[in-house]
């Protein structure tokens, strides 16, 4: 079997996410909320499957080598088999209950969580146990972790869509071939920035007068731009301006490159992130958008206190914006440039190296570049002029991988969303559903919009999210390229 | 500096020959006896001809050969300036129909797109309706020599791909003879195609007004008619037959049927890339959609679910836009899919509008390529048309486009959306604006028409039909500050 190599280090992921399972079962057990039964199988069984993985390296040795392919296939295993196992919590615990959960509901769950997009099934999460709903969130922090070494190290070596753009200055050996150094260096920096900013998040979150159990739950899945909550009115549950200022700072922080952070810290030098072209894209983006969508609240009169509308529009458009999702009011009340503005946002405004997903902000400069170096060539055929990105000359191939994963990204989003319409589903919210999915947002606009959720889709649309939401998050190609012959021949 | 005087040179000459197209609907208003209209077509040929010469004797002493940024310039003028004059006679003889609805009817007929403003059609003057359809057939004709002929030498459009097999001189840097050249030749295939689709609307049992109304929005590809009903006027199978003969034909470029005359052999339209790849979307939507039909109970005849999904799947593919049944109340897959298919269907050097099969041919090769090369960083694999290896300025030139008409067709839903609109009827009425196609969903369905929609939005739709026709890059060039620049 040619791709024996990667299953030592599949079994190693496996039986560590095992472990994380013990944060779970910790909390289940310290407040009693009756879950307790449903960890300890959970975790045997993810334990023991990664040991049997871990065992391959009897054949094929300690000492590995893998190449750019074999990181596709690890990527595109760890994202379709962690949800797997991550969703046997929930099954186990729920098969206990009134209400049974279903498979596709379980996996389109953790899916949601480890991909860090914030779509719930789930209803009457006020009255879960809470272990599960720290379960649930705290797969959003490990798969943000994940996604940071993923955007960081993996995909630009692979070169997946112009990814290459997103290296980070100094974190690793970026000319080594080798995967695995290369990716515990990065590993080490940036978890280090990522635990760091959530410490800040959970105190931020205490001090605003969160309890501290959900403080914890909440800064997991702001971190890591997830969204999903322990209340089914997510962060209007609280009805606390400091709390919401807190997110909007912690969301903002998030939907930056991480790796930048890690240079400014090592550097001592915290001008490197002013002078960061992308930070500044996405900041302004952000804020800019929030205060827009604020002056068009107050205008049309949906609300009337320019403090609050502020705060209100800041808090919504920053969370769907970054990709997170949460949401204070049920803005597709209103006027209906507005959300769709936001859902928009989502798929262009984190940058690259964040725990965001869509386009990201370094691609959306380079098409912008392009398409104005198209524009000037047409009057002045001849004219020289390259497409620069923070000084550096960016070659014809990165632009036209660039160009070739727009390409991909447009075609996954109608693919999906024909796929949706097939089954009768109306078109705006087929539509959102799948842009929501794709950019790892969360909710979308009608029935699966922040006032209702993905409860009410049949299993086919569910698994149709579920594919998109994966997809969106191996920046499609580096899934897609799975089902190529190439990729399979020798 | 910079002067207009050449090119307004050569626009009173295109001017001045519009002018003649006024005595169209003169003579049917001769004929079928308008005594009240006679005046406003006289008038409107009066005024365009005049206005026309006085242009051209005005700048007499600057005439001289165009050059590119020129070409840019004249395009535009004639398509911002002809619609003017093609509206004014529709403000005297339409009642109520006011400056905006009368601007965007002729912007639509001319761009050969087929929205309408106007309710009421079958109570319209004919001559009034023969002037609506007849301007989509001089739109078509303009279209035609734009695409293949303009546009290419500009670096832009679908066509530039087949720049090597166009008939008459390409590399010659100068537009006029080339423009006359292609005029020549390809206006020739044109009229047969037209005489043969009026004489088979009539013998399918079309008045000889409606075979030729009908021939000239088919033949353009527009989709006006003369009936509110559009085709389901007729409720005949023949004549929704002979349509989609004749529009399946329009959809391929005129150029193909001129090298086939011309070389005696079918190999250049059997063998052509883009044309199977039309050929067989085609037929998989046809399918589709009828099966989807079926399925959901539309239709219980399958025959008629057949036919039905035929007429419909190569009309709006091919951004013509009749309609014979309200398909918005088809299972919501099908009305989407068939806007989506005016999107890029229609092959380059037709008169359809959107991104043109050949653009699609080359994404999904550039795609494939993209595939590829992330698990081979080094391999060396060229995208390919017909065996020849396409030049980089051709790839860059085509994604150029591809990013534009993404960026634009969401920046005027925005637009509309902040006007209030709805997402459906927003979304789908740029993009069968933006497409040429016509009917969009919502507000603005099959059953429905654009006169619904405030001022503001139809004049946003109509910038959004002449962005559409001029391939977005031509009109939005205008706004960047290096084509003033020296």
């Amino acid at each position: 079997m040619p791709f024996l190599r990667i299953f030592p280090v599949l079994g190693a992921i496996v039986m560590v996410f095992a472990l994380t399972m013990l944060v779970p079962l910790g909390v289940s057990a310290w407040t009693h909320d009756g879950a307790e039964a449903a960890y300890p199988l959970a975790m045997l069984v993810t334990f023991a499957v990664g040991l049997l993985m871990r065992s391959a390296v009897w054949r094929v040795g300690r000492h590995l080598d893998l190449q750019a392919r074999d990181g596709i296939l690890l990527v595109g295993m760890v994202w379709t088999l962690l949800p797997l196992f991550a969703s046997l919590p929930l099954l186990l615990h729920f098969s206990g209950t009134a209400s049974p959960m279903s498979f596709t509901d379980a996996y389109f769950e953790s899916m949601s969580g480890l991909t860090t997009t914030g779509s719930t099934v789930l209803v009457g999460l006020d009255a879960l146990p809470a272990s599960i709903n720290l379960w649930r969130c705290f797969l959003q922090w490990l798969g943000g972790m994940g996604i940071l070494v993923l955007a960081v190290a993996i995909l630009p070596m692979l070169g997946v869509g112009g990814s290459q753009l997103f290296r980070a200055e100094a974190t690793g050996p970026m000319k080594d071939a080798k995967l695995t150094p290369r990716i515990t260096e990065t590993a080490k920096g940036l978890w280090s920035v990522y635990s760091l900013l959530s410490l800040a998040c959970v105190l931020g979150y205490w001090l605003a007068g969160m309890p501290a159990l959900d403080a914890w739950i909440h800064m997991f899945s702001t971190l890591s731009l997830g969204g999903l909550s322990s209340h089914d009115s997510s962060f209007g549950f609280f009805q606390s301006p400091a709390m919401e200022w807190v997110a909007i700072v912690f969301m903002l922080l998030a939907s930056c490159n991480f790796a930048l952070y890690f240079v400014a810290l090592t550097k001592r030098n915290p001008a490197r992130i002013w002078r960061d072209a992308e930070w500044r894209g996405s900041m302004a983006l952000l804020v800019g958008s929030g205060v827009f969508i604020g002056g068009l609240l107050l205008y049309k009169g949906t609300m009337s206190d320019p403090l609050d509308t502020l705060r209100v529009a800041l808090f919504n458009v920053v969370s769907i914006g970054s990709t997170t999702g949460y949401s204070t009011v049920d803005y597709t009340t209103w006027p209906v440039f507005a959300p769709l503005f936001m859902i928009m946002l989502s798929g262009i405004a984190t940058s690259a190296g964040s725990t965001g997903a869509g386009i990201k902000m370094a691609r959306l400069v380079i098409l912008f570049k392009q398409a104005k170096r198209e524009m000037s060539r047409i009057v002045h055929p001849r004219a020289v002029n390259p497409v620069t990105l923070g000084g550096h000359l960016i070659d014809s191939s990165t632009i036209f991988s660039v160009l070739g994963f727009m390409l991909v990204y447009g075609g996954t989003i109608i693919g999906l969303t024909m796929l949706l319409l097939l089954t009768d589903m109306p078109f705006d919210t087929a539509f959102t559903a799948v842009v929501a999915s794709v950019n790892n947002m969360g909710p979308g606009l009608n029935e699966v919009g922040p006032a209702g959720n993905f409860a009410g889709l049949t299993d086919f649309q569910t698994w149709v999210c579920t594919a998109a939401m994966l997809l969106g998050r191996l920046e499609m190609l580096s899934f897609l390229v799975l089902f190529t012959p190439g990729f399979w021949r020798k | 500096m910079y002067t207009l005087l050449p090119v307004l040179n050569v626009f009173s000459r295109i001017l001045i020959a519009f002018a003649f197209s006024f005595l169209v609907p003169l003579a049917w208003a001769w004929s079928e006896d308008h005594e009240q209209y006679r005046y406003v077509w006289e008038g409107a040929f009066a005024l365009a001809a005049v206005s026309g010469l006085a242009v051209l004797a005005a700048t007499r002493r600057h005439r001289r050969e165009l050059q590119a940024r020129d070409g840019f310039l004249l395009v535009n003028l004639v398509w911002i300036v002809l619609p003017a004059y093609a509206a004014l006679p529709l403000l005297f003889t339409v009642p109520g129909i006011g400056w905006t609805k009368a601007y965007f009817e002729a912007m639509s007929a001319l761009t050969a797109t087929g929205a309408t403003a106007l309710s009421g059609l079958d109570y319209l003057p004919v001559s009034v309706n023969v002037w609506r359809c007849f301007l989509q057939l001089v739109g078509g004709l303009g279209i035609m020599l734009l695409v293949v002929a303009v546009l290419p030498m500009l670096g832009l459009g679908g066509y530039q791909v087949y720049k090597a097999e166009t008939p008459g001189p390409m590399k010659d840097a100068k537009f006029t003879p080339r423009i006359s050249e292609t005029a020549r030749g390809l206006w020739g295939v044109y009229a047969a195609f037209s005489v043969a689709c009026m004489l088979a609307y009539r013998w399918a049992g079309m008045s000889w007004a409606d075979a030729f109304m009908h021939m000239c929005t088919t033949m353009g590809l527009g989709g006006f008619s003369s009936h509110d009903a559009s085709l389901g006027h007729f409720s005949s199978p023949t004549i929704e037959a002979v349509a989609t003969v004749f529009m399946a034909l329009a959809g391929i470029s005129f150029v193909r049927y001129f090298i086939v005359i011309r070389s005696r052999s079918l190999r250049p339209i059997i063998r052509d890339r883009e044309i199977r790849t039309y050929v067989t979307v085609l037929l998989a939507s046809i399918g589709l959609i009828a099966s989807l039909l079926l399925a959901h109970g539309v239709y219980d005849d399958a025959a008629l679910a057949l036919r039905t999904s035929a007429f419909h799947v190569v009309s709006l593919a091919t951004t013509t836009g009749y309609a014979s049944t309200d398909y918005a109340q088809w299972p919501v897959f099908a009305p989407v899919l068939l806007l989506f298919l005016g999107c890029f269907v229609s092959c380059a050097g037709s008169t359809g509008g959107g991104i043109k099969m050949v653009r699609m041919v080359l994404l999904i090769k550039q795609a494939r390529r993209e595939l590829v090369r992330s698990i081979h960083p080094r391999v060396v694999n060229p995208v390919t048309m017909g065996g020849a290896i396409l030049p980089m300025s051709v790839m860059n030139a085509t994604f150029g486009f591809m990013l534009i008409y993404g960026a634009v067709t969401m920046g005027l839903t925005m637009l509309l959306l902040f006007t209030g609109l709805d997402i459906v009827t927003a979304f789908s009425a740029v993009v069968a604006t933006v497409n040429n196609i016509g009917p969009g969903l919502g507000q603005v369905g099959p059953a429905s028409n654009f006169g619904v929609l405030s001022g503001f939005q139809i004049w946003v739709l109509t910038f959004a039909m002449l962005l559409g026709r001029l391939e977005l890059l031509t009109v939005l060039v205008l706004f960047t500050g290096s084509f003033w620049r020296k």
